[in-house]
């Protein structure tokens, strides 16, 4: 009874500690070096604390797909089925749980030379993670991605924990992180990050709001057969949030095929490339190529030759990277503000 | 040839079948134990054994399994098995459906997806992958269902159009299978289209697979295969009359539109099984049924129980195959059955020279 009460109290001293910790971190960042160091202490003094806390309790979580998740102790061995997923674990310092991640995994580290190396153990790659694998590193958590329904059933049928990270826009990918945090007893960790991830966002939104004009952007996915984003997907949001019209904006999907005519017509200011997805060279081959599109001279973006390319990784990838992606859209959609 | 002549040569026949189903036979059950141990895990061959040994009763006291892990276990028993022996039952089912379809076409490029079988299945299962229904009916997922209910609707629509009163003419039937296929085929492309980002699943459901294959699936369909094979085989005598040709057969005193009608509804059944939880591997139901038929003749009452068995023995070893060839990646295993099976096909043809027919 007695150290129940002990834990109580050390929980009311750990949230308030918490909430002032980020409160302090979030308005004096790098503007006080005592300071920071003194949050720093404090807040390796909450972490042990809530370690301590978790044995008393149980964590339940839900994930994208409404999968409640029931979790009685933190992981030790964590397998992560996508690059996003990895990412997130890196960024909130769940790092040393990670025991397997899938062959599309290259950051923040180059995860191949590790695998190499014997320190981390490859799954197969993302579309179809090899199962044995999984199993065979024992995981306590597993944290899949979009369109992984098959694997995660037959896991969860096998009585593995599996959460789900399948956002559907840029808050969710926040949420997301704070949940993997929860998860893995990083909670103070990732409400800093996603803390950090909100300034950011904000100091692009405000930015582009001076704008005077929002170009019109055509985002090409793929080229034979053209691909591109629909209202559902998260490369609209960011275009809109970078302060630029997609051009597509009144499709209600996520990607699609549409025709050569439908993007001259709606004469795009600012046509955007996504570079490294699934191929390391172009899939446009040559900005010239893209010139000489039949019919494509008339369009805007063309003539004032405002053809960019971007990371693709960093655009489709829904995790913290995302912030990324939308301060470098922003700067390609307005030049003139950056 | 004098009439005793005739019998003794039909039952030393018959020995010799019987000798050839069990040698197959063993061959696949060595295979399949064989093929536990294949796989991303290195699991040393022994613990395979003691794994297995400590399932039989009465042995499996004896078996000390103190140093089997858990997650050797796992990955044997709640992994390899159960797609190995999906592997095997789809093996089972695409063959013989394979020698049925075969037998009643008198056609050499009949296979268990002339009906439309295939097709029906890539519909439903696209259809459910697209929606992204969630819903588990007797603890299923959707897709192998609706893949299922997909493959049945297709045949049943098949069938309907050849029709003809009350007969069901041989050529009318292969022309409405290819003709509603094609269209089917059309609504999976536009399925596709609008996919969006679960466009990956459908075209990894249609290379077909047994990845993710689970007990209950194998459960599933056991049955259902078990039951249709074994009507199949009840029937296997008038498949070799049919074979004679359908006046000859009807002269025979059978009722070739009854027998045709059952062998095509548990055909479809079969297949439609098969298809449900594997997806669309090509090959196995051609060309089986072929090799088994160069090597052993064309009679059904053989034909049958062998091709069903090699069938089994292809699948299981080309999923083997498809599991460590660029482990940890794996390979559509209609890939591997294709790339190994066709080259040993065309060996066979050339070898045997003189004309060859059903």
């Amino acid at each position: 009874m007695k150290s129940n009460y002990v834990v109580y109290i050390a929980t009311a001293i750990a949230i308030i500690s918490i909430i002032s910790a980020v409160y302090v971190y979030a308005h004096y960042e790098g503007q006080n070096a005592d300071l920071h160091s003194t949050v720093s202490v404090l807040q390796s003094d909450i972490v042990n604390l809530q370690s301590e806390l978790y044995k008393y309790r149980n964590l339940t979580l839900v994930d994208d797909y409404g999968y409640v998740l029931n979790l009685t102790s933190y992981p030790d061995r964590i397998v992560s089925l996508a690059p996003s997923n990895t990412e997130i674990l890196f960024a909130i310092g769940a790092d040393d749980k990670v025991v397997g991640v899938t062959d599309y995994c290259n950051y923040p580290y180059n995860f191949s030379a590790w695998i190499e190396a014997g320190n981390l153990t490859s799954v197969g790659e993302y579309w179809t993670p090899n199962i044995e694998a999984i199993v065979a590193l024992e995981p306590d958590l597993i944290f899949a991605a979009f369109a992984q329904e098959e694997v995660v059933n037959t896991l969860r049928g096998m009585g593995y924990k599996v959460f789900v990270l399948a956002p559907d826009n840029i808050d969710d990918i926040l949420k997301n992180i704070i949940l993997a945090g929860r998860a893995t007893n990083k909670d103070i960790e990732a409400a800093l990050l996603v803390n950090n991830l909100r300034l950011r966002i904000d100091a692009v939104v405000n930015k582009v709001a001076d704008a005077p004009s929002k170009p019109k952007v055509y985002y090409e996915i793929w080229y034979d057969p053209l691909w591109s984003v629909g209202s559902e997907s998260w490369e609209h949001e960011l275009i809109e949030k970078a302060g630029g019209i997609n051009i597509f904006a009144d499709q209600t999907i996520d990607y699609f095929m549409p025709n050569s005519e439908a993007i001259i017509e709606c004469n795009p200011d600012v046509i955007i490339f996504p570079l490294g997805h699934g191929v390391g060279q172009p899939f446009w081959i040559s900005f010239d190529q893209v010139k000489a599109r039949p019919g494509w001279e008339a369009i805007s973006a063309v003539q004032n030759d405002r053809l960019c390319t971007i990371d693709a990784d960093i655009v489709s990838r829904s995790g913290p990277r995302i912030v990324d992606a939308l301060e470098t859209l922003a700067e390609l959609v307005h030049p003139e503000l950056f | 040839m004098s009439a005793k002549g005739v019998e003794t040569t039909y039952s030393e026949r018959v020995s010799r079948w019987k000798l050839m189903v069990i040698i197959l036979a063993v061959a696949l059950i060595l295979t399949i134990v064989l093929s536990l141990n294949v796989g991303f895990a290195q699991i040393p061959f022994p613990t395979v054994l003691k794994i297995l040994a400590k399932r039989i009763p009465f042995l499996g006291n004896l078996v000390d399994s103190s140093n089997v892990s858990y997650v050797e276990e796992t990955i044997i028993i709640q992994i390899r098995m159960p797609r190995i022996l999906a592997g095997a039952l789809v093996g089972v089912a695409l063959a013989a459906a394979g020698v049925v379809y075969q037998g009643i076409f008198k056609n050499p490029m009949a296979d268990p997806y002339v009906l439309g079988v295939s097709a029906g299945a890539a519909v439903g299962a696209s259809l459910a992958i697209v929606l992204g229904i969630g819903f588990t009916l007797l603890s299923l997922s959707t897709v192998p269902i609706s893949a299922f209910a997909g493959s049945l609707l297709a045949v049943f629509i098949v069938y309907n159009i050849s029709r003809v009163g009350s007969r069901v003419p041989v050529t009318t039937l292969l022309l409405s299978g290819l003709a509603v296929s094609i269209f089917l085929s059309a609504i999976v492309a536009v399925l596709q289209v609008i996919a969006g980002e679960r466009l990956h699943i459908i075209v990894f459901w249609l290379m077909g697979g047994f990845s993710y294959v689970e007990w209950k699936d194998v459960w599933a369909v056991l049955p259902l295969i078990c039951l249709g094979t074994a009507v199949i085989y009840f029937y296997a005598r008038d498949l070799n009359i049919l074979a004679l040709g359908e006046e000859t057969a009807q002269h025979l005193g059978v009722d070739i539109e009854k027998v045709k009608k059952l062998l095509l509804v548990f055909g479809s059944l079969v297949t439609a099984s098969a298809v449900s939880i594997s997806g669309l591997i090509a090959f196995i139901g051609l060309v089986i049924p072929h090799i088994t038929r160069i090597m052993i003749g064309p009679d059904h009452r053989i034909l049958l129980p062998t091709s069903m068995i090699a069938g089994a023995l292809f699948l299981v070893i080309c999923d083997a195959v498809a599991r460590v060839i660029v482990s940890p990646v794996e390979l559509p295993v209609g890939v591997i059955t294709a790339l190994s099976g066709g080259p040993f096909f065309i060996y066979l043809l050339r070898k045997k020279k003189e004309s060859y027919a059903i």
